[in-house]
């Protein structure tokens, strides 16, 4: 912008403008008085009112202001800045300002809407003069402009790296689809029928899986894993290794189909989509991409040894082993049977290895616990237990739950359905976890007792021939590669997006984006959305064929700088390298940031000795100014 | 100035709120109406990461009761940024405590987007504890 050397060089002259809000704010804030008082700090040149600054007259206050040269420093005083820094920033730009010299007081959300009169003036008083002290020091940024591939590359062959390939392909981006495993279709295909509207797992999985194949567009290299990373959005280098399936793979996961090139295109039930035939030598390639999507799902917890029996008693099996036994139970058999033994009666156990609580729960050997819902696991299992009483009305289903969360559209018919059919239902708490025993008499093989707070308390024990444990989803162990791009993880070790609600599919590490289960235990339904949320915020960052980048980023003052190299050895991100430069003839080392790489955290701020690099917009002398506002108001 | 008189002999509560996390939870308590001391003063943070030690010092010296610092905790979307932070603040504490500052009057804690109740809490505690402290004193001030 040719203004910015001007807009840096002039003394600030600050223009503030203080919404009412229609009421919101000036019912509580006596918002004229403000405006007076604003008015008497030096360096504040215009301090107006208005009833919307959000509105168009609002935004040509300050337009005029600015084409007239009356300020060249905007504070407004308004809502929250998640609502309306934008709008601002975009006001100031059409009136051929840098927007980045502005800032905003949030004189609603955390003033008018908590404190009133008196307080709630002085208080709006002093969050705008700490804006103002705030804007004095800003100096004009630009977006960070960096060229980008037009290419992605989707870790994870399951059903969000399948959807996430073929959306971003649709939008002319070429894609890259790497796999571990030989197959397609990831945890998906460990299922049958979904809920809510009975489709066939594997017919979704397949429908994918071909187009994607099917797709020029679209890359899939099956028995690959990324080990090597390096770059920044729009211009990532991936090393991709392909390696032949080990003798245990083959042994355990294709059983022998890799011999067989006739099931290639095929979809094996419980196995995946079958792409191709396995590589036969090792193979590594560098792959330069754009964006990065990760896709690597999940895996279902596996219940300790002894945990509700599991493992101690072989009539005590997992959710997903027994939606595998009933796919595969011949259509016209009569009873449910199990090891050839007929099941007359089942238990089903809810939240095994979901909703642990310290005190009460034991943790994994690693001292993880799974705290979190696994919010697919109710559904599934009722969806269970209503194909057990439809087919084989002479077996009863004893369902046992802490809560049922059957959340999402047709979810809960499943629920109303299974009461109608007679499933019986008992809640425990999880102090009082159901018991599972082995019975010494009788002739059922197992033995379940609870206290059941639906009878308020008392003490029910049923015989049993099977008892099905509902288990949670953990997030798949991708340590290597977390640690390979400095990836954020939650404390329930599942990757961490940027915002939950604001920024639900972008990693902090700009460029990199989550797709489905990697990130929080969610259905399909919901790990396509992410999986397209994912396409179009790659699509939208790729499109230009150049990403645009917040300035908010360290930058090093090289006056200041001498080399010590502090900032370098705490950046988590590397984004800050020693570069020789030559100094009045001297060759030293100086600091140097990769705007590209940098996440603007500012942890190599306070490191260095000498106040030689600060993350731009966000500087540590801005906020000793506004503390100084603060105090002395 | 005039009605701008809230620079009670309490002193005031520093409120250091992660972008990503505690700002919005505070305009999570905003949105719920919720009445807080008037005596508090957010400022929005990338990562209180950024902070060195002195800048804590220095808030006391001049005349900031308490410091909140509200970071994301575990949930922080910077890589190692927390865990620098917690290692940071160690050494904030003892330097404090060398110099004879309260302890009390600087709190690292966590808060999401819809901690209403945990910002609630965290705020009120600290406001009783600078109206039984008072703002740092001309010896806390100096030994800062």
């Amino acid at each position: 912008m040719s203004s910015n050397k001007k807009e840096s060089t002039s003394e600030p002259r600050v223009g503030v403008y203080i919404c009412h809000c229609g009421g919101n704010i000036s019912d509580h804030v006596d918002v004229e008085q403000v405006a007076e008082n604003i008015r008497k700090i030096p360096g504040v040149v215009v301090s107006h009112t208005n009833t919307f600054m959000c509105s168009d007259p609002g935004q040509e206050l300050i337009q005029e202001d600015i084409k007239s040269g009356k300020i060249n420093r905007v504070v407004v005083a308004s809502c929250a800045p998640s609502l309306h820094e934008l709008t601002f920033r975009n006001a100031i730009k059409r009136a051929d300002m840098n927007p980045y010299l502005y800032d905003h007081a949030n004189i609603r959300e955390q003033d008018s809407w908590v404190h009133h009169g008196d307080p709630a003036t002085a208080k709006a008083t002093t969050l705008v003069a700490a804006a103002v002290a705030k804007t004095k020091r800003l100096e004009p940024l630009d977006p960070i402009r960096v060229d980008a591939r037009n290419h992605v590359i989707v870790i994870g062959g399951g059903m969000a790296g399948l959807r996430a390939a073929l959306d971003l392909s649709s939008r002319g981006i070429a894609v890259s689809l790497i796999e571990k495993s030989p197959f397609l279709g990831g945890q998906a295909a460990n299922l049958d029928k979904l809920v809510p509207t009975e489709a066939s797992a594997g017919d979704l999985i397949k429908q994918l899986a071909q187009a994607a194949v099917e797709d020029p567009n679209i890359q899939i290299s099956t028995c690959s894993q990324i080990v090597g990373f390096e770059g920044y959005v729009g211009n990532f280098k991936v090393t991709v290794q392909t390696h032949p399936p080990d003798a245990d793979t083959r042994r355990q996961i294709i059983r022998g189909i890799t011999s067989d090139k006739s099931q290639v295109g095929k979809m094996i039930p419980f196995v995946g989509y079958f792409p191709s035939a396995v590589p036969t030598s090792e193979q590594t390639r560098i792959i330069d991409t754009g964006v990065i999507v990760f896709a690597t799902g999940f895996k279902t917890y596996t219940p300790r040894q002894g945990e509700f029996g599991f493992g101690d008693f072989p009539e005590v099996i997992t959710l997903p082993m027994f939606i595998r036994h009933m796919a595969q139970a011949a259509a016209n058999d009569k009873h449910l049977s199990f090891n050839g033994k007929k099941i007359r009666r089942v238990a089903m156990i809810h939240c095994v290895g979901s909703r642990q609580i310290p005190g009460i729960h034991e943790a994994d050997e690693n001292d993880y616990m799974n705290e979190y819902c696994s919010r697919t696991c109710c559904s599934a299992t009722l969806r269970a237990a209503m194909e057990i009483r439809e087919n084989f009305p002479k077996t009863q289903v004893l369902d046992f739950y802490r809560d049922i969360r059957t959340y999402g559209r047709g979810q809960e018919d499943y629920y109303d359905r299974a009461s109608e059919s007679n499933v019986l239902f008992f809640r425990y708490e999880p102090e009082d976890s159901p018991l599972v025993e082995k019975n010494s008499s009788g002739d059922f093989p197992l033995k379940i007792s609870v206290k059941d707070t639906l009878t308020f308390g008392e003490e029910i024990e049923a015989d049993v021939d099977l008892i099905i444990l509902s288990v949670g989803m953990e997030p798949n162990p991708i340590t290597g590669l977390v640690d390979m791009m400095k990836l954020p993880v939650g404390s329930d070790r599942f990757l961490q997006e940027v915002h939950p609600k604001l920024r639900p599919v972008e990693l902090a590490n700009t460029g990199i984006l989550l797709a489905g289960t990697c990130q929080a235990p969610m259905d399909i339904s919901e790990t396509c959305n992410a999986a397209q949320a994912a396409a179009v915020k790659a699509s939208a960052l790729l499109g230009k064929g150049y990403v645009e980048l917040d300035p908010f980023v360290a930058g090093v003052d090289l006056a200041a700088c001498s080399g010590t190299g502090a900032c370098v050895d705490v950046c988590p991100v590397d984004a800050v390298k020693l570069k020789p430069v030559k100094i009045n003839g001297e060759e030293v080392e100086r600091a140097e940031v990769n705007p590209a790489i940098c996440t603007g955290c500012g942890v190599c701020v306070a490191e260095c000795p000498h106040n030689a690099i600060d993350v731009k917009g966000w500087t540590l002398k801005q906020y000793e100014d506004m503390v100084d506002a603060i105090v002395a108001a | 100035m005039s009605n701008e008189s809230n620079n009670t002999p309490d002193g005031k509560i520093l409120i250091l709120a992660t972008e990503t996390c505690a700002y919005p939870g505070a305009n999570s308590v905003g949105q719920a109406h919720s009445s807080y001391p008037a005596n508090t003063y957010i400022l929005r943070v990338r990562a209180p990461v950024l902070f060195p030690e002195t800048f804590y010092l220095d808030c006391f010296k001049k005349g900031i009761g308490g410091i909140i610092i509200m970071a994301c905790g575990e949930e922080c979307p910077y890589d190692g940024a927390f865990h620098a932070l917690s290692k940071r603040l160690d050494q904030v504490f003892k330097t404090m405590k060398a110099k004879g500052l309260d302890l009390r009057r600087l709190r690292l804690t966590a808060i999401c987007t819809v901690c209403n109740r945990a910002f609630l809490k965290e705020v009120n505690d600290m406001n009783a504890l600078i109206q039984e402290l008072g703002r740092p004193t001309e010896g806390e001030m100096k030994a800062a």
